[in-house]
């Protein structure tokens, strides 16, 4: 066997994510210790086993060689494709949310594991396609590739999730050399939806798009027919709207936007944002939050975690947390500009933008900035596959920087 | 267009690997940096805010009502609207002395002065939190307590809206009622069952199916009728606003970083239903006990009237209702709750022989003039014998008398002819043992027998033909809604159409967007116009021959065409048939009349069916009556 060599690995960002994750179980341990069932009061346990597992998944994972993945990609995403379609025909006819899948006892969030296969399969199209990247037949198959199983996942429905595929297509198209504004190109006719709702920004975002458009020098009938897409993104859609009844629209803002709900998510939101800002500076300690106590959040071993750290540890706690992620994460993009390997390169920084992506998603949530969509905090949340995915991602990153220098 | 730009020259946009991972690493930190501001206008900020929220703990979210949504009939004649009532709260906080207040309260609420006391106590920890008294106190009641607030402490009340349905339950099947929400019904499915939303399991939070509909205990939900049926539109949606309140109930005033949600009207509602039609038919039905009509414009499928007796008082079902009421209600033998249009079934009697007839003029086994053995008053078959009507017998008739006549013994033998299996097929063709699938909750399908059916209860053998023989003259086995019945006669009124019934013409949005209901086709007869003008040849002798069976229906200038039914009961006496429709040439309206336990279908039901022709086809005549239904109350 090949020698270990020390000064390779990197110990920081391990430390880090292991840190993470023991203060995820001691914040899970907070918010269920006053809890009057045996069985909550224990989860922490569970998300001990779960911390090991991922520990065991990261090492299996940084001992497989990068070119193990690099070959298989296409065969792994053809394989999270298929269960996540299983998932939905076997899973639609049991009860409503089809997330998961039960092995065992164990419940699997195969979505968690459809993340990483699309970073493999867009890492290695992205470091082998030799078309131009200002080409029509290299953007279809890169906007393919994420968009397939994110329309999967919003089948089942998951919003969140469907939006990390969202953030990995556009994090590491940029990283391939996209553009900004071919970015924002891809995502205008979204913008020009939401611009609609009023002239004046609407007006505004056309004037920006022409103006790209044109900074672009881009084909003249292209652009022609891009606007005019533009224009019936935001026309035909608030139509449509307005054709349907009013108790349709609330089923659809309820499901885009579940905190307009003022007896469900509006009431976590409002629990939620009582729990952090009455942490204060210094937090009122751990174990000593009254929110917390009274049980006043539902998910808050879950999706709102956070709340439990922001009301026990307070604003410097807080920090400390955003610190931690923003380690791993310039880690991350370090790793991803260091390595040779193209396809080490791209699926560096496509993980790196999950965790970047729902940590951000994840607190924005729980301050009130950003709509309630489940999105777990990686490390952090309770939730077995949660964990397994975060751990296993860890193990790439280590192995990708680990295996820098090779080509 | 394989490249997307006209040139290869390089313009802006692109940035080497190491540029790109420092914007990456930038985008980050902005990110960072506005969480971090976020967090520190929460915990730093405003952080004594929250705080005090926290120690105190309680957010109440109150609820603003959504009006509902008004209904009125197809002239725009609201027959359903809210009204302002009071409801009476005490809070405990300010009471000093609660025995002098509850005998002062019981007798002005009229309520029972133990059970209040208990009331009373049982809520009474909760020092700052309002308990509800009684709903809807009349005006007076509120005056006096107005007056007398030295000596009422604590006491105050609440303007809510509810429900106003027509008095004497006029359309109360049609138009249901509402109740008020209790937490048991809610968390059981039973809400829900009327469709499941295709979001329902969109978020991760936990509510019961009907909880994300939109409801919660204390809410009103719809019950039958059209309440029911378009509750959804009806209902609009609540609103919401949060109050900060201490742990023992006081309100120190809404949540400062939380806009209340506001709440949206719900739709208002036209219905096919014409007022004055209804009242007539109720009116024409005052003197018996249970009975239904259903009268249908054939040309499009729109319900004119709706009857069903006996009925229920909607606005007593919506209010306050005893445990004692309530169940008086729902044991009394002549279950005013039965929709009897939709939800009951009975055997249609002679007015189903023009069935058999269409079935044998389709399949030419007879024609308009064949004659078979004459009627003397009872027919042989096997070892059985089966009566006519008439003791006397109808003597020789081809098959257009028989139907004027009604002669049973002809249509035993005609029945023989068409045979079981055919019989019951071409009853299945026409919709009958099927939904009509009118909008209104509950509809029943009621039956038809089939070979295997009989084949199950009896054994195989020779008794089909006894069977078939009771089948051609609508008794026996064959089970049909009223609906069906005035369903099957638009078909026989026109060219075979029938369009599928409904109650709702058009809707407006709160916003006062209008969209009309279409009209849809439900199915086409299985006949040829020359057997329907058979038919139709037979259905005006009915009523206009000078011994037809419905003469009682005759209007004079009008040319109704029908056909009278009478159904024997096993249970009592026959129920009364009438269904026609008029005028002749150009249907405008069908009606279908059944009354239970009674008698001969020509002398009961026909006038009855007249009298609802006769108003719709001169309408304008009475018009007053229809708008004294409401009287004494303005929407
Ligand atoms: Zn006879």
């Amino acid at each position: 066997m090949i020698k270990f060599r020390y000064k390779n690995f990197d110990w920081g960002l391990m430390a880090v994510a292991l840190i993470l994750s023991v203060i995820g179980i001691l914040l899970i341990y907070s918010a269920k210790h006053y809890s009057a069932n045996v069985v909550e009061r224990g989860i922490y346990l569970k998300q001990i086993v779960w911390l090991f597992l991922g520990f065991c998944a990261c090492i299996i994972v940084f001992l497989i060689p990068l070119r193990f993945y690099e070959v298989f990609s296409y065969v792994l995403y053809f394989i999270a494709l298929s269960t996540l379609l299983l998932i939905l025909i076997v899973g639609s006819s049991k009860m409503g949310a089809s997330r998961w899948f039960s092995l065992g006892g164990l419940n699997i969030q195969p979505s968690e594991f459809a993340k990483i296969a699309t970073i493999f399969a867009l890492s290695r199209y992205l470091a082998y396609s030799k078309r131009s990247i200002y080409s029509f037949r290299w953007l279809v198959p890169v906007i393919g590739i994420a968009v397939l199983p994110a329309l999967l996942v919003l089948r089942q429905p998951d919003l969140g999730t469907s939006l990390v595929f969202l953030a990995i297509l556009i994090s590491m198209s940029f990283w391939a050399g996209v553009p900004i504004f071919y970015l924002f190109l891809i995502v205008s006719p979204f913008i020009s939806l939401i611009c609609a709702s009023h002239w004046v920004a609407w007006a505004l975002f056309f004037l920006i798009l022409i103006i790209i458009l044109y900074h672009l020098r881009l084909n003249f009938l292209f652009s022609v027919g891009f606007l005019l897409c533009n224009l019936a993104f935001g026309m035909i859609t608030p139509l449509i709207w307005n054709r349907l009844h009013d108790y349709q629209k609330d089923r659809i803002i309820v499901f885009l936007d579940p905190g307009r709900d003022p007896q469900g998510a509006g009431y976590q939101i409002i629990q939620s944002k009582i729990a952090i800002g009455s942490g204060g500076l210094l937090g009122k300690g751990y174990l000593q939050g009254s929110q917390t106590k009274l049980a006043f959040l539902p998910h808050q071993h879950t999706d709102f975690v956070f709340s439990v750290l922001g009301e026990e540890l307070g604003f410097w706690g807080s920090l400390m947390l955003l610190g931690l992620f923003s380690f791993i994460i310039v880690k991350g993009i370090l790793i991803a500009n260091k390595a040779r390997n193209a396809f080490a390169s791209n699926a560096a920084l496509g993980i790196t933008s999950i965790l970047a992506f729902q940590m951000l998603v994840n607190i924005g949530m729980t301050v009130g900035f950003l709509p309630v969509t489940g999105l777990p905090m990686p490390f952090v949340s309770y939730g077995g596959s949660s964990m397994l995915s975060s751990w296993i991602v860890v193990g790439l990153l280590l192995a990708i920087h680990y295996r820098w220098y090779e080509y | 267009m394989e490249r997307l730009r006209d040139s290869n020259e390089f313009i802006g946009g692109f940035i080497p690997r190491k540029q790109r991972a420092k914007i990456l690493i930038g985008f980050l930190g902005i990110s960072i940096l506005v969480l971090s501001l976020r967090l520190f206008s929460l915990q730093v900020m405003k952080a004594s805010y929250y705080k005090r929220i926290s120690d105190e703990n309680r957010i109440r979210l109150v609820p603003l009502q959504a009006p509902r949504g008004i209904i009125t009939d197809q002239n725009g004649r609201v027959i359903t609207f809210n009204r302002p009532s009071y409801t009476v709260f005490l809070i405990p906080y300010e009471v000093k002395n609660l025995d002098f207040v509850a005998e002062r309260l019981a007798p002005l609420l009229n309520l029972d002065l133990s059970t209040l006391k208990e009331r009373l106590k049982a809520n009474w920890s909760r020092r700052y939190e309002p308990i509800k008294l009684k709903k809807d106190v009349d005006f007076k009641t509120i005056c006096v307590i107005e007056e007398q607030n030295q000596d009422l402490p604590g006491v105050i009340y609440q303007v809510e809206q509810i429900r106003r349905y027509p008095d004497c339950g006029w359309a109360g099947h049609v138009l249901g009622y509402v109740r008020e929400l209790s937490k048991e019904e809610l968390s059981s499915d039973s809400v829900s069952s009327a469709e499941k939303s295709d979001f329902s399991e969109s978020t991760s939070l936990k509510l019961s199916p009907a909880e994300r509909r939109g409801y919660r205990p204390g809410g009103y939900i719809g019950r039958k009728g059209v309440e029911k049926q378009y509750d959804d539109l009806l209902r609009g949606k609540e609103g919401g606003t949060f109050l900060e309140i201490t742990a023992a109930g006081k309100i120190i005033g809404p949540l400062e970083d939380r806009e209340p949600d506001l709440p949206v009207k719900g739709t208002d509602i036209k219905l096919t239903l014409d007022l004055d039609l209804q009242v007539e038919a109720e009116s024409a039905l005052m003197n018996y006990e249970s009975a239904a009509v259903v009268a249908i414009d054939p040309a499009n499928g729109e319900i004119l009237a709706l009857v069903s007796k006996p009925g229920f008082d909607a606005n007593l079902l919506a209010g306050a209702l005893s445990s004692a009421e309530w169940n008086e209600i729902l044991q009394n033998p002549l279950h005013p709750l039965l929709s009897r249009t939709v939800q009951a079934t009975y055997a249609p009697g002679s007015t189903l022989k023009l069935l058999t007839a269409a079935i044998a003029l389709e399949s030419g086994i007879a024609n308009k003039n064949t004659y078979l053995a004459p009627c003397n008053g009872s027919y042989r078959f096997g070892r059985r014998t089966f009566r006519c009507w008439r003791p006397e017998g109808h003597g020789r008739l081809n098959l257009v008398d028989a139907i004027i006549h009604s002669c049973d013994v002809y249509f035993y033998q005609l029945g023989l002819k068409v045979g079981l299996e055919e019989w019951c097929r071409y009853a299945k063709l026409c919709g009958f043992a099927e939904k009509v699938g009118v909008d209104l909750p509950d509809e029943v399908k009621g039956f038809v027998p089939s070979l295997e059916y009989y084949n199950k209860k009896y054994g195989k053998g020779e008794w089909v033909k006894n069977l078939v023989i009771n089948l051609s003259i609508g008794q026996g086995e064959i089970l049909v809604t009223p609906l069906q019945m005035a369903s099957f006669y638009c078909g026989l009124a026109t060219d075979g159409t029938i369009y599928r019934p409904h109650i709702l013409k058009e809707i407006t949005s709160p916003d006062g967007r209008v969209s009309i209901a279409q009209s849809e086709v439900w199915r086409h007869l299985p006949f040829s116009s020359a057997t329907l003008g058979v038919l139709k040849e037979a259905m005006v002798g009915v009523v206009n021959d000078k011994d037809g069976t419905g003469v009682l229906a005759q209007i004079p200038d009008v040319t109704v065409a029908g056909k009278t039914g009478t159904a024997q009961n096993p249970h009592g006496e026959d129920h009364a048939w009438f269904v026609g429709y008029a005028p002749a040439k150009d249907p405008k309206i069908v009606v279908a009349v059944v009354m239970e336990n009674i008698g001969h279908g020509g002398t009961f039901a026909a006038p009855v069916a007249k009298r609802i022709i006769d108003k719709y086809l001169k309408r304008g005549i009475v018009a007053e009556r229809a708008d004294s239904v409401l009287a004494g109350d303005t929407p």
